[in-house]
Parts: C-alpha cells; structure tokens; sequence
C-alpha cells in the first residue's frame, strides 16, 4: 500500500492542500494521511481531516525536521505542502519550511499555491514542461509515470529559448509537429501530445497551464535553490494557479 | 582471422615446400570447393607485381577489399602499396605440417561458414564505414542514417527486435496512397523482423562501399542488403545464441495505419498493404534456419512487388521469390557488392587532410545514390525513400539540389527524375490553364499524378489552424524543372534529349513565364505575388530569384523555339526576358531581394544568435517577415544556378550583404553558401557551411532526421565540393575546372561522368590531375581551353590560373 502525506498547518490554505492531496490520492491510487507538527492548538487540522474522512498524525517536534522524516516514512510515494509564502502581503516563490523539504527529501512533492481554491474536480490534465535530454526527462518517465494509474492526459510543454532554439527547421509549419513527435519518442513516449512555445520558459508555462486549463504542472529539478539556480522553477512557483509537482532528478 | 569470413584469397603458392607436397594437394582440393562455394580464389606469383595489382583491382571492381581479402604468403606481404590490398589480413607462408594444418583449417573454416550460411563479414574501413548512434533514444534518427536503398525501394536500419516499428520501415518508389486528402507514401509491410527473447545491443556498421548494414553485438549479429542489381530483391542473415534468437517473426504492418492481408504457403510468407488509388506493396519471404552449436542461424531471402495501380497479386511474388531462393544469398550479396563497386566507380569522393569530410561527403553521396532508380521514372521525394516525412512529395529539392549531382555521377537516375517531370506535363499544363495562364506551372509539391499537393493549411501543435501558401505561391519551381533539365544536358553532353523527349520542359515553363508575366507602366515586365526560396518573406513581387530564372527560362526556351522553327514565339520570349525586372539596383551593386526589401528593418544574423537557427521561430512570423532576415540563399542562389544571367562582379557584394542576414534555417542553404564562398576565393571559410551541411543529418541537426534523410541538402553537399571547391562548370564542349581548396585539405578527388565518359578529377593546392579515358577540353581557371587526351593530364593551378569569380562557360 502506498501513502500520500497533506501537510497541513492551520492556515487556510491547509483545506486546499487536503483537497489537493484527495485528488492526487485519486490520480495514483494512494492513500491520503494527514500529517500535522504541533506548534499550538490542533482543531482546525483534526476538523479538516475528519470532514474527509483522511487520519492524522499530529507530529511533536521542529517543523522543517517533523514534516521532512513524515516524508521520507517507508511506503510514502508523495507529498503536498502548502507553498505558505504570503508573508506581509508580498507573494513569493515558496516558504522556508516547504523548501526545505524540497530541497531534502527524495519523493515527489506537491506544492499548493497560496491563493487556489479547493481542487474539487478530478486531475485529468497534468502539464509537464521538459527541456529534453535524460537529466530532465528521467524523473517524469522512472518517477511520475509509474505514480499515475488513472486514465489522465500528459501534456509536455518545451519551450524554445534563443539557446535551445532548433538551428535548422525546413517547413516549421510542419517541421515542428515532426519535432515534437521525435521529442516525444526520446523524452516522454507515455505522454498524450506536446505543446511547443518560445520565450521565457517560466512564463510560457503558466501561459499554456491556463491556456491547456492544466491541473498541475509538473517539474523534475536539481534540489538546489541558491542564487541563480532554479530559476525556472522559482518563477513558475511564484505565478502559478495550479498545484506544482516537483521531482528530485537524481 | 578465424572469425572473419573472407570473400577472397589470394595464394603465393609459389614458395611451398616440396616437403608438403602431400598437404599442398589437400590445400589445393579446398581450394577448389572454396571456387565452387563463390569465393574468390588467386594463385599468383608474389613476384608478378603487376598481376597482384590487377587482381587486387579486380577485386575492388567486384567490391572485395581489405578485410574481405585474405591473402598467404610472406612475400605478398610486401605488396602493402596496392590501396586494395593494404588492409587486406595476411597469413605467412607455411613451412612445415603445423602451418599447412593451420592453413587447411583457415580454409575448412571459410567452408563451413558458407555451408552455415553464417553472418558474412564487411571490410571495416573506417573511410566508408558509418557507426550509427547506439544510444536507444536515438534509434528513429539511427534508422534513418542506416537506410539501404537501391533506388526503387528503400528500407530503414531499424534494429531487427525492436517492434512494433513506429517509423515505416520500407518504402518504394512512387507508391502513394491518400491519407486525408493528402498522398502519401505507402508503408510496404515489414519483413526485417526478428524475434529476439532479450533486449539486445550491439553496434550498427553501415558500409557505405558495399551498401550493407552490419550489425554486432554480443546477442546477436545480423547482415542486411537491400540488393543494388536486383531491384526487387532483399536478404538479411542474422545469427545469435539460440535461447536468444527465435523463429523469424511474421511479416508484419508497416505502420499502424496501413492494415495487411497475409498469404502463407508452406516455406513462404507473402503479405500485402493497398493504397487508396486501388495500388499496392506486396512483400514475399523464405526462411532458412539452422543451428551450428549453440548459435541458431536465419537466412531470410525476400522481394517485392509494388505497382501505384494495381496491387501485385501472390503469383508474382512468389515467382519472384522462387527466382531469388535459386539465386541464393551469397550469389545476391556477390552481385550486390559488384553493383555498389561500379556505382561508386563514377560517384566516388576523396577528400585528403580530413577524414571526417571525406566519410560526411561519402554518406551524402552513398544515399543520393540510394535515391533514385536509374531506369523509368522517379519520384525523389524531400527524404528520398528513408523516412515518411513530407509524404514523398516531390519539391524544388529534387530538380535543382539532387539532379545535378546524379546527372554527373549517376545520370540514368537523373533522366529518371526528368522523366517523371514528363510525365506530369499534362497535369502541369492544367494546373496553368485552371489559373488562366499559358504553357506548363509545375506544382511546388507533387506526389503520383503531377496535380499540387502542398497542403493548404495544417494543424499546429496547439491545434491551431496554419495556412500554407507555398503552392499558391512559390512558383520558381516552374523555371527550376526547366533548369534541371538543362542542367543534365550539359553533364551529359545530349542535345538530343532537349530537341526530344525533354523539350517541353523548357518551352512550356517558357510559355508559362510569357503569360505570367506583366508588363506594366514603367515599361518592364514584373512578377507579382510570389515566394521565392527565402520562405520568411510570402507574397512579394519581383522576387529576383523567381524573376532571373524566369528570364533564364524564356532565354533558354527561345533558343530552342529557334531550333524548332518557332522563331515568332521565341521572338516574343526573348523580349519578355529583356524587359523582366530583375532588382539590380546599379547603385549599391546589390540585387533587392524583392520589390521593397531595402525598406525593411536592417536586422543582421548575429544581432540574433549565432547561425544556424530557425529565426522565424525563435522571433516569430510577424518580426521576421518585417526584417532582412532571410531564411536561406535566394539572391545568391541565381549566382549559384544562372551565373551567366547575373551583373559581372556582382557575386562578391551579394554574398557578403545576404551572407550577414541569412539565418541557413533552411537545410538546403549552407551548401550553397559553400560553394559560392569557394568560388569567392574563401576556402576556408567556406568549410563552416559545408561541415553544416555534411553533419546535417548525422548530428540530427534540424530534429527531424527520424523522418528521413534531408537529401537536398546531400546534393547540396555534392555540388559545393564540384561547383564550389573544385569549381566543374560543365560546358556545351568543355568542362570548366578552378579549384578552391581549404589549407585543411591536401587533395579533393572527384570520380564522375562528363559527356558519358568517366573523369577522375583530383585538385591540389597548386595543380589538378585529370584522368580519363575520351579525349576532353577543359579550362582550368580563366585560362584557355586545352585539350586532355587519356589517360588524363596535370594541370598547373598557380596565381596566374586563378579567378576571383567563376567564369560563365
């Protein structure tokens, strides 16, 4: 039996998290538990928990660590985390807590934005943007593939930059689909179509999520979040609706 | 040594010991059951230099070479200077019972491995031998640079157990059926399939001399031909250990849209795939299965029938396939290197001082040879036939970047290609007349019946609905078949084919340009609306490489009205042509692209990225179309095809103005930019485009080589080393020659045929050799024209020879 951990705190945004990590359950077949660190009262948890009929593990002890082991517990495929990053009103990328486990732990993980609703519709579309070679394309194939078992359409986004930008295209208005197709065939034979754009990757794909009405995004990244690296991944995460699914590439 | 199966052997049996008198009588009955087996067997004296250097030619011509050839005896060891032997495996001379015994079991071996019907061995030259991509995620792109063709059918390297196939596998000429509206090219049901119980590995070896397709592997080893003599013919063999290798697989879908109706009789398997026009594939094969020891080994013999009209029925095939078992493989594959070694006679390419431009030049050259039959008519699609991309539609590519290479090393091919422009003149007729316009307008795509089959719009990868205007617009593919065709009569020095069969050609694209063109107010004949070769500009007037060949065209076309006593008609074109704007804008020395394009904003390649690059793509549609960027040659391509009907001196200017704008997002531009910065007197820098050009394909530069081979840009490839590095301008009576090699390269050699006579041109930095075998005028530089009687002649090429720019013959 696999699991599928909802972090939730006592934010509002914890409901989301609960309902993101419900349909997620229902994407790869796992079952939900709950998992809260206490840092004071824990009735709004419990509350939310109870209405979806989910158990919870109240954890005692500091958060970034509490949460981090809950992920990484044997039988746990995945997790979802509330991106908590509204501080004094300002929207920023993700929250200390949330990458800190990012930056750690070995498993998928789901990150919430702060102002989405409550996912109450099945995913059945997901967005993976992927660069192309083996580092970026491995985590979606080894990683996310083997997770899903519901009937969902995999929707690859590459995004051409002045660097990646194909150096000769004969007939783009037909040369691009024979692109994609070959794209696919290396990258991502499991997925349903590709989208193509260029541009700025980050805000091409917050462009075709709503464009393609996406229910996730998903990305595979390096865990490593210093000054000038995943840069991608932080735009995407600071201007995202959806629910970002980050995999370790390993 | 053991390993390898030999294909000849050459003896020095001279040197033997009376002592093993005994075991030479049973080394000669080997000898004689080895004849009989097919291999090629010598016995010469190692002092008679000139009969080794014979055999060893012989041997090349029935395409043995190097580690094909085995050959025994010290002293023919010494004989190393013979190219064909220089890689040949030695054995000494045996001198007691133990070496006479080591040398009968080399030859009982050699036995068994044709009794087996063992894999047979390539000779593994690096200078012709292809190594394809082995990483799995390249396997589309490895199948496509691994096609064996012969010209009418073509078949993917796709590794035998890799299934099901998700690019067609085998295609054949001219066979198209409708997908949608739009034809394409049938997928012929597959019959390379093996059954193997595990993932395997292994390289894959594409001998480009012999036109084989090795491949081994710890598993398993398998040989392919696609058969060069025998156009309906195709044989694998393939040997693997027997809990790994099973039965043959069944014949199977080409793709999964192309069902197939199978036929089995005792020890035959048949299958066939309809096209929607009521024609058909129909793929017939016989297996022969063995096990030496722990090895099961498969011969798989097969042929094909293919017909647009009609499907060939089951007798047929199997007629064929009875004729082919008879024939055996081994006689299959003796005939099929034969074939290659006489193709590669008048086609073969040398480059010294890099190897990896002589193996790029000889790949392109190997699949232009690949592409196209050399009797009927052809059909050479964009990809030729390895891969499905663009359908097999018939663009621009065919006439004016692949012909001109065949007409001078195949030129049997090339006329096959003119006779299919023939025999869609009725249909190109119409398509003139259904606009209201005289003569004959080609279709910019064409498939089997000659009618346009650009397609008018296409479904984006968002599902958008983009229109195609290309069909509509791009017409110089009027005056292109027309060059094309002008163009193989000077290679082949056949006046009569213009005066004959290939007449209307020019006279009714002639007639076309006569009717098309307006004269207006100012008194000059204009072509509006149009899209020349730089597709980033759509609807533009007076394209100036639309209106020179226009020009070029009614030129041409009046002086053979004249001939044929039309001299009204050819009055009236030669007027048109004379007033045809042309965009030279005397001030700047520069031809405007089109009317307007000095307006556009100024914007230079580098300002952008580094060429290559899809520019339209990276900037979009809107922002190239208002720029100066341009997709490939356009103004410079007239300097390449027309030079006579261009301003003197007007090379130099143009080609370092468009140079700077040009992205080469098109495969077919960086050749041409080659051969006219050779011609500029800039080797050197020439040797950037062309490497583009030769790692095209090989590097999967554009992406999209999983769906065949870009084979314009391979006749690209060939003309830049012939009109641009060796600077051949073939002449009414003589053959130009100014070479322009790269300080990287020591020597440029050139095997074609010039007025159907073979020429071996070979270009130094300060002289060129010629051999031939019929007298021949040559101009070498902007000298004068000097005769070159057989076998040949070497010629000077200091400064005094020298040209800045190609002289017009």
């Amino acid at each position: 039996m696999t699991t599928l951990l909802a972090a939730l705190d006592t934010s509002p945004s914890a409901a989301v998290v609960l309902s993101t990590a419900l349909q997620l359950g229902e994407l790869t077949g796992a079952t939900i538990e709950a998992v809260h660190v206490r840092e004071g009262p824990t009735d709004s948890p419990e509350w939310l928990a109870a209405q979806a009929g989910v158990h919870l593990r109240v954890l005692d002890g500091p958060v970034r660590e509490c949460l981090l082991a809950a992920v990484g517990g044997v039988g746990v495929v995945a997790a979802v985390l509330g991106a908590r990053a509204t501080a004094s009103g300002r929207r920023r990328a993700i929250g200390g807590t949330a990458l800190h486990v990012l930056e750690l732990t070995d498993k998928p993980v789901a990150v919430v934005p702060p102002d989405m609703t409550q996912a109450t519709e099945p995913f059945r579309r997901l967005l993976v943007p992927l660069e192309g070679g083996e580092q970026s394309s491995a985590p979606i194939i080894d990683t996310l593939c083997p997770l899903v078992v519901a009937d969902v359409e995999l929707v690859v986004l590459h995004v051409f930059t002045a660097a990646t930008i194909p150096p000769v295209m004969d007939r783009p208005n037909r040369d691009l689909a024979m692109w994609g197709s070959e794209f696919l065939a290396r990258n991502c034979p499991n997925a349903s179509r590709i989208e193509l754009r260029t541009g700025s990757i980050a805000s091409r794909v917050n462009d075709v999520c709503l464009e393609e009405r996406a229910d996730l995004i998903v990305l595979s990244w390096s865990q490593h979040s210093s000054p000038g690296r995943a840069t991608v991944v932080r735009d995407v995460l600071t201007h995202a609706t959806v629910p970002v699914v980050l995999i370790p590439a390993r | 040594v053991d390993a390898t199966r030999f294909e000849a052997i050459i003896v020095d049996s001279s040197g033997w010991s009376v002592a093993a008198a005994g075991l030479e009588e049973a080394l000669r009955a080997r000898c004689d059951d080895l004849r009989a087996a097919g291999m090629v067997v010598h016995d010469v004296d190692s002092g008679d230099a000139a009969a080794i250097a014979e055999i060893a030619a012989s041997l090349a011509a029935r395409g043995i070479t190097g580690r094909l050839i085995a050959v025994v005896g010290d002293k023919l060891a010494g004989h190393g200077d013979v190219p064909e032997l220089r890689r040949a495996v030695h054995t000494p001379t045996p001198d007691d019972d133990a070496g006479f015994d080591s040398l009968i079991r080399l030859l009982d071996h050699q036995l068994s491995l044709r009794a087996d019907r063992r894999v047979p061995a390539i000779d593994d030259d690096p200078s012709w031998v292809v190594p394809l991509p082995t990483d799995p995620v390249m396997d589309r792109v490895s199948e496509a640079l691994g096609t064996l063709a012969n010209g009418w059918v073509g078949v993917r390297g796709r590794r035998e157990d890799r299934q099901p196939a998700t690019v067609s596998p085998m295609l054949v000429s001219g066979v198209y059926t409708d997908a949608d509206g739009q034809p394409r090219l049938l997928a012929a049901p597959d019959w390379t399939t093996l059954t193997v119980d595990v993932s395997t590995d292994g390289s894959q070896l594409l001998d480009l001399r012999s036109g084989l397709l090795l491949r081994r592997g710890r598993v398993l080893r398998t040989l392919r031909l696609v058969s060069a003599a025998r156009l309906d013919a195709m044989g694998l063999r393939a040997e693997g250990r027997a809990s790994t290798l099973g039965h043959p697989a069944a014949l199977a879908p080409g793709d999964s849209s192309t069902p197939i109706e199978v036929c089995t009789a005792p020890k035959i398997q048949a299958a066939r795939a309809r096209s929607s026009d009521g024609g058909g594939i129909t793929v017939a094969v016989q297996d022969h299965e063995n096990i030496v020891g722990k090895l099961r080994v498969i011969e798989r013999l097969a042929t094909v029938a293919a017909d647009q009209r009609s499907v060939p029925d089951w007798d047929r095939v199997t007629n064929q396939l009875d004729d082919l078992v008879a024939t055996g493989f081994d006689r299959l594959l003796a005939d099929h290197r034969e074939a290659w070694a006489q193709r590669w006679a008048n086609a073969r390419v040398d480059i010294e001082g890099s190897p990896g431009d002589e193996l790029a030049a000889r790949f392109a050259v190997f699949h232009l040879l690949g592409s196209t039959p050399g009797e009927g008519e052809a059909a050479v699609g964009a990809r030729g036939l390895s891969g499905p991309a663009y359908g097999g539609h018939v663009f621009w590519d065919a006439d004016v970047f692949v012909l001109p290479a065949l007409a001078a090393i195949h030129p049997a091919a090339a006329r096959a290609m003119l006779e299919y422009r023939i025999g869609r003149l009725p249909a190109a007729r119409r398509a003139a007349q259904a606009v209201g316009l005289a003569g004959a307008r080609f279709p910019w795509e064409s498939a089997a019946t000659g009618r346009d089959v650009t397609p008018r719009r296409v479904m984006g990868t968002g599902g958008e609905v983009i229109p195609i205007h290309t069909g509509e617009w791009e017409e110089h593919i009027v005056a292109d078949v027309a060059w094309a065709a002008s163009e193989y009569v000077s290679w082949t020095g056949q006046p009569e084919f213009l005066h004959g069969p290939g007449a209307d050609l020019v006279l009714d694209t002639a007639r076309y340009w006569a009717s098309r063109v307006t004269t207006e107010g100012d008194g000059r004949g204009h072509i509006r609306g149009v899209i020349g070769p730089d597709e980033y500009h759509e609807d533009v007037d007076d394209n100036a490489f639309t209106n020179v060949m226009a020009r070029w065209n009614l030129r041409r076309g009046a002086d053979l009205a004249d001939d044929k006593g039309l001299a009204s008609e050819a009055a009236g074109w030669r007027q048109i042509a004379a007033s045809l704007f042309d965009g030279w804008d005397a001030e700047r020395q520069l031809y405007e692209q089109f009317a307007g394009y000095w307006s556009l904003e100024p914007l230079l390649i580098d300002q952008v990225a580094v060429p290559p690059v899809a520019a339209d793509v990276l900037l979009g549609d809107a922002r190239v179309r208002g720029s100066q960027l341009i997709k490939q040659a356009d103004v410079l391509m007239v300097h390449h095809l027309v030079p006579e009907e261009v301003e003197p001196g007007s090379l130099r200017p143009n080609l370092s103005f468009y140079e700077a704008r040009t992205a080469h997002g098109s495969s077919l531009s960086p050749a041409i930019h080659a051969a006219l910065l050779a011609r500029c007197g800039e080797p050197d820098r020439a040797l950037v485009p062309f490497r583009m050009a030769a790692r095209l394909d090989l590097d999967d530069l554009t992406g999209t080589t999983s769906g065949g081979l870009h084979l314009a840009t391979m006749g690209g490839l060939w003309q830049a080393l012939a009109y641009g590095f060796c600077g051949l301008r073939p002449g009414r009576d003589l053959l130009n020659i100014d070479p322009q090699l790269p300080s990287e390269w020591s020597a440029l050699a050139l095997h074609l045929l010039f007025h159907d006579a073979p020429v071996r041109i070979r270009a130094e930095h300060d002289r060129v050799v010629i051999d031939c075998t019929c007298p021949l005028t040559v101009r070498i530089g902007a000298g004068r024209p000097q005769s070159c009687r057989p076998p040949g002649h070497t010629f000077a090429t200091g400064d005094g020879h020298r040209h800045p720019q190609r002289t017009t013959p």
